[in-house]
């Protein structure tokens, strides 16, 4: 009915019309009066559209030739004139209709737009403020629930990259989930796909029950689209439903990421803690041990010359016990995160003490020590940086040959300082060049396998690099430190 | 008998070892197990040098050990700990410590510790006005500094400080203690300055930094003139 109302408006109209004119033309000769005609017919195709309004020209042009144009009763037609009055009123009919209707659908279509940006403001709103994701999800599953093509909508999270869980919407089966874990690692959608921010189905998709998945950046959406033609706006709704999941998606996968890295930390300063306290408790009878087994050298201990050989092998292997205790609390401590206490200081002074600490391992070693007077102080953590020294040149002791040369040296470049310690030692394996600053790592009978590993964290952590080279004479270990910003003291 | 030593330390084993490794070097060796003991024992037996743990067990650890002997002994105290931070060496110190050494430690080193502490002691108790380290000579009397016989001139800040290490010949002097003892109780400034000034000294004294002769760094807690050899 309310379809044919148009049609009777168009049609009544078009006889009041041809009453009125004929009211009119009985009492005076009007001319001119059928432009009357294209009024109703501009009215009807504005309002109406096309069909009504050709339904009013045609039912005019009829009664204007039955009624009014003589002969009338008849719908005789005996002037081109009148041929060229009905071809007029069709064409207005049909491009005011037209022109009308492509100005309402515009305007429809921008109504629908903005009901739907709207309602898209909204729901992005209230889903951005609410603290728990799973239930903004959940918000945004229902909307797109509401949209009438859509018969099913739910999201899948795929956390850590695997382990796709079932997160918000109607609850899928096992396959599903299967299925749309699937989708997400071969980055590949199912039935449906998402261009210029609206969803379309793909061709190939069968018209059975089964729901389309779109991958998305941390999860897959899984949509089951119920009619065959779905409305174009409906399915711009969607794919705006769609990023809206994609965003919040990701925002919970960035929660629970920093969740997981927090988590990761809180347990690197657990480990430094434990760690700290079985060093305590490891060290105190490493220390009773050094004590007896040194106490026993004296001469006046009396023992024999093979049986003192014995105790200084148990001593040094009480040391390296020690050495890979502390090791070990110190890498943990700087997985940890360990502040550093950074100050201004003299690379020659860094050096000079690392030389001093081992000085009865120096013994018959020459070592060279090339440093320039107006070097400029590095900003750095002096017990760490220490630590790098002395593992180096421990480093350099071990490898030189017998009663053998090693060298240390800078240069000052725009911000840094670049310092090496190089030994003339055995080349290192190319293979090795990287792998040799892994933890536990080691090529050498007594270490650690820490040190070099430790080296690289406390460089690093001071935003410096080091890396290892092989040179004519021997391998060579050189890295960065930051130059202290303040040169001249006050 | 080369001295009298207190071993202050709760394991049993340690205590032995000490004992027999010390008592090899002809050292007079007592051992208590907790810092009660170690007070009344250092006031009874009057022992030269006192070998301090600072973890030990009951209410008096080290620290409080150290706060107590302080005033009444002219014992010198070598504070052993297994792990201490850098703030508890400055700390030691600060409280009256002659040295530090880090456990676990050979017999060896231990021996060349006290032996050098003993010497501080017998120095300052002849009021030797000159301290040696190495070929440098600063006579405290005269107020002078010569290196290898050649005369080296310092600004009154240098000489302070140098004057102050020497009174301390071989022991560690904290950065702090050095602020306030050359730049006065209410000096404001940090370690840098003490830094800048030792490396002053340094060159005026032909000190190499990388290779020390005289000023040693003690990395984390100050410096140390190195005892004569």
């Amino acid at each position: 009915m309310r379809r044919l109302g148009p049609y009777a408006i168009a049609v009544g109209g078009a006889v009041a019309i041809t009453l009125a004119i004929a009211l009119v033309t009985s009492s005076a000769n009007v001319p001119g009066l059928s432009a009357v005609y294209l009024l109703l017919v501009l009215w009807i195709a504005a309002r109406w559209g096309r069909g009504p309004a050709v339904a009013g020209s045609i039912a005019a042009f009829l009664l204007y030739d039955f009624f009014l144009v003589p002969p009338v009763g008849t719908f005789a037609v005996n002037a081109p004139s009148q041929v060229f009055e009905l071809v007029v009123l069709l064409a207005v009919a049909l491009v005011t209709s037209q022109l009308a209707a492509s100005i309402r659908r515009a305007q429809a279509e921008s109504e629908l737009l903005a009901a739907d940006s709207r309602v898209l403001y909204e729901l992005a709103t209230v889903a951005l403020r609410t603290p728990q994701l799973t239930g903004a999800l959940s918000m945004v599953c229902d909307r797109a629930r509401t949209l009438a093509s859509v018969s099913r909508f739910a999201l899948v999270a795929v956390d850590f990259g695997k382990e796709a869980t079932f997160l918000a919407g109607d609850g899928l089966t096992a396959d599903e989930v299967h299925q749309a874990a699937w989708a997400y690692e071969n980055k590949r959608s199912v039935g449906i796909t998402v261009s210029d921010g609206a969803v379309k189905l793909m061709k190939t998709h069968p018209e059975v029950a089964t729901p389309a998945y779109l991958p998305l950046a941390s999860g897959v959406a899984v949509i089951r689209i119920g009619s065959a033609r779905p409305e174009r706006h409906e399915l711009r709704m969607l794919g705006a439903l769609v990023g809206l999941a994609d965003l919040l998606l990701d925002r919970r996968r960035a929660a629970l990421e920093s969740e997981r890295a927090r988590g990761f930390e809180a347990s690197d300063k657990l480990k430094a803690a434990i760690l700290s306290s079985l060093s305590h408790e490891l060290k105190s009878p490493i220390a009773s041990l050094r004590a007896g087994l040194t106490a026993l050298l004296a001469p006046q201990a009396g023992l024999q010359p093979e049986q003192q050989e014995l105790l200084v092998d148990l001593d040094r292997q009480a040391t390296r016990l020690d050495r890979l205790v502390g090791d070990m609390l110190a890498l943990s401590r700087l997985e940890a995160g360990l502040e550093l206490d950074k100050e201004p200081h003299g690379f020659a002074e860094l050096v000079g003490t690392a030389l001093y600490q081992l000085r009865s391992d120096l013994k018959g070693h020459e070592v060279a020590v090339d440093l320039a007077d107006d070097l400029p102080p590095v900003e750095v953590d002096e017990l760490q940086v220490g630590r790098v020294l002395t593992n180096l040149i421990e480093n350099a002791l071990e490898w030189a040959p017998a009663t053998g040369a090693f060298a240390i040296g800078a240069v000052a470049g725009d911000s840094v300082l670049e310092a090496w310690v190089e030994n003339e030692g055995p080349a290192i394996a190319p293979v090795d060049l990287d792998r040799i600053f892994e933890t536990f790592w080691t090529r050498r009978a007594r270490g650690s396998g820490l040190g070099l590993a430790i080296c690289k964290r406390v460089v690093e952590a001071h935003g410096g690099t080091i890396r290892a080279e092989n040179r004519r004479r021997g391998p060579r270990f050189t890295f960065t430190l930051p130059l202290a910003r303040v040169t001249a003291h006050p | 008998m080369s001295g009298r030593v207190l071993v202050v330390d709760d394991e049993v084993e340690m205590q032995r070892a000490l004992r027999a490794g010390l008592g090899y070097h002809d050292f007079d060796v007592r051992a208590v197990g907790n810092g009660e003991d170690a007070i009344r024992e250092a006031a009874a037996w009057r022992p030269d040098v006192i070998l301090l743990d600072l973890g030990l067990p009951g209410a008096l650890d080290g620290f409080g050990v150290l706060q107590a002997l302080r005033p009444a002994t002219r014992a010198a105290v070598i504070v052993v700990s297994v792990m201490p931070g850098e703030k508890d060496k400055v700390r030691a110190l600060d409280l009256g410590a002659d040295d530090y050494l880090v456990k676990p430690f050979g017999t060896d080193e231990l021996v060349a510790r006290i032996r050098a502490v003993l010497r501080r002691q017998v120095d300052v108790s002849a009021g030797e006005p000159v301290v040696h380290a190495g070929d440098l000579e600063i006579d405290l009397a005269r107020r002078s500094v010569t290196v290898g016989g050649r005369a080296v001139k310092l600004t009154p800040t240098e000489y302070e400080l140098l004057r102050y290490l020497a009174l301390h010949a071989g022991k560690p002097v904290t950065h702090s203690t050095l602020l306030r003892q050359v730049w006065g109780e209410y000096a404001v400034g940090d370690k840098y300055n003490t830094r800048y000034v030792v490396a002053q000294i340094r060159k005026k004294l032909g000190d190499d930094p990388a290779n020390p002769r005289y000023i040693v760094n003690e990395p984390g807690v100050g410096y140390r003139l190195t005892s004569r050899t």
